[in-house]
């Protein structure tokens, strides 16, 4: 197993360089850059210039490259000027927020889209099969914006439960920290329930009509313990494979849902940061999102092995 | 010799913008509280003197002043200064400065303090070119700064003053450091506690604040301020669905602005006040004098008789506007009035067509681009593009990101036409406005020599009626020409919890002189 690790975290440095490569690419093709976002449309010409001279931004597009990788070798993605602090630490900051944020959607997607699925496929072709991908389809067809928002009307403004917005350091209150975040992981999880349900729904169905658990009913078992114990154990490859794609879907969620609540995360940064052309906290994020996808992947693939034995043989 | 004058009188025009309407004094104030303000935008920087950025602006002048800032009014009036001597030939400025100010780090602040700060913003600061004139500075005592200009520059005080890129006072050891590092140490009455970006800065009463007792109240960003809130908190909320959510439930007490919809829906809202600011920005069409269909005069012509600015400015405003065609606000020292311009500001389709004729066109496409950050710019885009149908054009309109248009419209090719809010500018005064029509990097990219004149006779007319008469000859020149379209003026609607007492509406949410209920 720990050669699988070394090898796929070694197939993932050809990635990383290419996703840098593409990062600095960007910063030559796309227009604008942050001088013109502090001194706004009517900067004189002058002042324009000494601005982009005191940054940096009128060095050669080469030796900025040469600059940024060479920080990179060293552990170091660069420095902002608009946020006044290294790059490694502005995402270092961030990355709980949109950790915590990406982890407790996906968690209450899958705690709740996995037994809707089982239901469904318990219930086939009947009313509660119906009722459980309609519910699943619904949170799928919402834009997450819209649903942030709505939630904001409902949960916030007219009834009062939980805060509009904002974001509680856990460290200084876990309480206010979880009340700040019901909303946006609801949000995050409604969007990311009816892949899981119905990839559940439908794993479970190719399953369920299998000898073993044919075998298990037999035994006399109840359907409850059938499905958890029998038909979820077969069916688990598929779901981590939408809950690891599911992931990679949350983080793009993340940053519109950090924007709806004012949540301070990654995602947060890298769009403010896009807005304004902080080039090295763009490449440092998009650094950042590479590794944890390829992470992540890899996460997903430790846990096949360890939900089919199968595979572990052959590993 | 050196001959003291009133700093605004002479030299500067005395402006009057119409003062909004203040909120209900219930007596004396009363201290304590954490207010918490929310606005759109992160600070680019908190280098007060680098970046013109309003979300910026909104934070420094809490924690920063100026020898001299402007009133309530709009007029250039001293802060840290006393007031300011010009010699007779207008090449000599000396500021004395205020006793007793003492920075938020303890220390008092002294003309070595000024001096290094206007050095270091002649440096980087966002308007350092105004500074070019001042040849020397000299502090022959403590409170003391001369500024020694080696050629006349009538407009210094009027830029030195302006809140645009604030010509800030910071100690002496602070401004050495590059752009984006000082220390935020100032001498207003609240000192900065920590900045958490995309989330919040959080400022405190600084309680040795020294009010200036030169003014009885306050007024614009000077007077005689007192800090009546123990903290402020700056929130950074790009969602104004949020904002306003936020403020209707009490968490937020003040919005930097809220849009005109939200306020009509919340006018009978007992817990929520909104302030109208009328004006706040200029509603412009920036045509591309240099480049394609707009490189003619009749065809620039024929958009501005095609066009139903009032039309625009009420899509564009959500109803938040006024007709005003000057290119200064009414009732300031440089309005030149509105006489003969109802010619060029009345849409006459008939006429617009004409002057396609006139113009040869063809059926060429024009270029239109505008940025989808900000919505009166795209509204205003949109409309125009309609208009422009209407008599027969082909019009492209590419919406593209805000630092995306601000790149393409600094070339000199590739764009016709560029919807644009100026904020700030038309507030100052003048020179910022005409000076954006003017030199290598104008906004219609093609100088025009009369417009040169007139920024020339700005910047070197000792006699305020010269300098009058340069706008309007300026004003003439951009209708006769059809350099660019003035649409309008846009209001804004800042808005506070109902136990916010005193607050008064301003070019920033003010945190001072308020207290809560």
């Amino acid at each position: 197993m720990l050669r699988l690790i070394v090898l796929r975290l070694l197939a993932a440095l050809p990635v990383l360089l290419v996703v840098s490569l593409v990062a600095f690419g960007l910063t030559l093709l796309v227009p604008g850059d942050i001088a013109a976002e502090m001194l706004g449309p009517s900067a004189r010409p002058g002042d324009m210039e000494r601005l982009r001279r005191e940054l940096g931004l009128d060095l050669p597009p080469l030796e900025r490259m040469a600059q940024w990788y060479g920080g990179l070798l060293h552990g170091n993605l660069g420095r902002s000027v608009l946020l006044n602090q290294s790059v490694t630490s502005a995402i270092l900051e961030r990355l709980p927020v949109t950790l915590s944020l990406t982890g407790l959607g996906l968690g209450l997607a899958g705690t709740i889209g996995i037994p809707l699925g089982l239901l469904a496929a318990a219930k086939a072709r009947r009313w509660p099969d119906q009722a459980a991908m309609g519910t699943a389809l619904i949170g799928l067809s919402l834009p997450d914006f819209w649903l942030g928002l709505v939630l904001i009307w409902v949960l916030g403004v007219k009834l009062g439960w939980l805060p509009t917005g904002g974001y509680i350091f856990m460290s200084t209150d876990p309480l206010g920290w979880l009340r700040a975040m019901i909303m946006p992981a609801g949000a995050l999880a409604l969007t990311q329930l009816g892949p899981v349900a119905r990839m559940t729904r439908s794993a479970a169905l190719e399953v369920v009509e299998l000898d073993f658990v044919r075998t298990a009913r037999a035994k006399g078992l109840t359907e409850t313990r059938v499905f958890t114990r029998h038909v979820l154990g077969a069916a688990l490859v598929p779901i981590l494979t939408v809950l690891g794609i599911g992931f990679g879907v949350a983080l793009g969620g993340a940053l519109v849902i950090e924007q709806v609540f004012s949540l301070p995360g990654v995602g947060r940064l890298v769009i403010g940061a896009v807005l304004r052309r902080d080039w090295p906290v763009i490449q440092g994020g998009l650094l950042l999102t590479a590794t944890v996808f390829v992470l992540v992947n890899l996460l997903v693939d430790l846990l096949y092995l360890w939900a089919d034995p199968r595979l572990r043989e052959q590993a | 010799m050196i001959r003291r004058r009133s700093f605004n009188a002479g030299l500067l025009a005395s402006a009057a913008l119409p003062l909004p309407a203040i909120a209900q004094s219930t007596g004396p104030g009363r201290k304590g509280g954490d207010v918490i303000i929310a606005q759109q935008a992160q600070p680019p920087t908190l280098d007060a003197q680098a970046t013109t950025a309003q979300a910026s602006r909104n934070i420094t002048l809490h924690v920063y002043e100026s020898l001299f800032t402007r009133d309530e009014g709009a007029n250039p009036k001293p802060e840290l200064a006393e007031g300011v001597d010009i010699s007779a030939d207008g090449l000599t400025y000396t500021f004395k400065l205020r006793t007793g100010v003492k920075f938020h780090n303890g220390k008092l602040m002294t003309s070595a303090d000024a001096k290094a700060s206007m050095q270091r913003y002649a440096k980087l600061g966002g308007s350092a070119d105004s500074l070019k004139p001042v040849a020397a500075m000299e502090t022959p005592d403590a409170k003391t700064l001369v500024l020694k200009l080696s050629s006349v520059f009538p407009g210094l005080i009027e830029a030195i003053s302006s809140p645009r890129a604030p010509f800030v006072i910071m100690p002496e050891e602070e401004t050495g450091k590059p752009v984006g590092q000082p220390q935020m140490v100032g001498t207003g009455p609240f000192k900065f506690v920590e900045y958490r970006p995309d989330s919040h800065v959080k400022l405190t009463r600084f309680d040795d604040y020294i009010a200036n007792t030169n003014f009885q109240q306050r007024d614009g960003f000077t007077g005689k301020k007192t800090a009546y809130f123990d903290s402020v908190t700056f929130r950074f909320m790009p969602e104004g669905g949020a904002r306003t959510a936020g403020l209707q439930t009490g968490e937020l007490h003040v919005l930097e602005s809220m849009d005109n919809a939200a306020a009509k829906r919340l006018k009978d809202d007992k817990n929520i006040r909104a302030y109208t600011m009328m004006p706040w920005a200029f509603m412009t069409l920036m045509l591309n004098n240099n480049f394609g269909l707009t490189a003619n005069v009749e065809l620039r012509r024929a958009i501005q008789a095609a066009a139903d600015l009032e039309e625009i400015m009420a899509i564009a405003t959500d109803g938040l506007y006024r007709m005003q065609p000057a290119w200064q606000y009414p009732g300031t020292g440089y309005y030149p009035g509105a006489e003969g311009l109802a010619a060029y500001t009345k849409q006459d389709q008939a006429k617009a067509k004409d002057f396609l004729k006139k113009a040869n066109y063809n059926g060429e496409e024009l270029q239109i681009i505008a940025d989808n950050s900000f919505k009166p710019h795209l509204d205003a885009a949109t409309v125009l593009s309609e208009q422009l149908r209407a008599i027969g054009m082909k019009v492209k309109l590419s919406v593209m990101d805000w630092p995306t248009v601000m790149a393409s419209r600094s070339k000199p090719e590739g764009w016709n036409v560029w919807p644009l809010m100026m904020g700030i500018e038309p507030y100052e005064g003048p020179y910022n406005v005409v000076g954006f029509f003017g030199g290598r990097q104008t906004v219609q990219i093609k100088q025009d020599p009369v417009i040169e004149e007139c920024i020339q006779e700005l910047a070197t007319k000792l006699k305020l009626e010269d300098r009058q008469a340069a706008v309007k000859k300026f004003q003439n020149r951009i209708y006769e020409q059809a350099i660019a379209l003035k649409v309008g003026d846009v209001g804004i609607i800042q808005a506070t919890r109902a136990n916010v007492m005193n607050y008064a509406p301003y070019r920033i949410p003010r945190m001072w002189d308020c207290w809560f209920a």
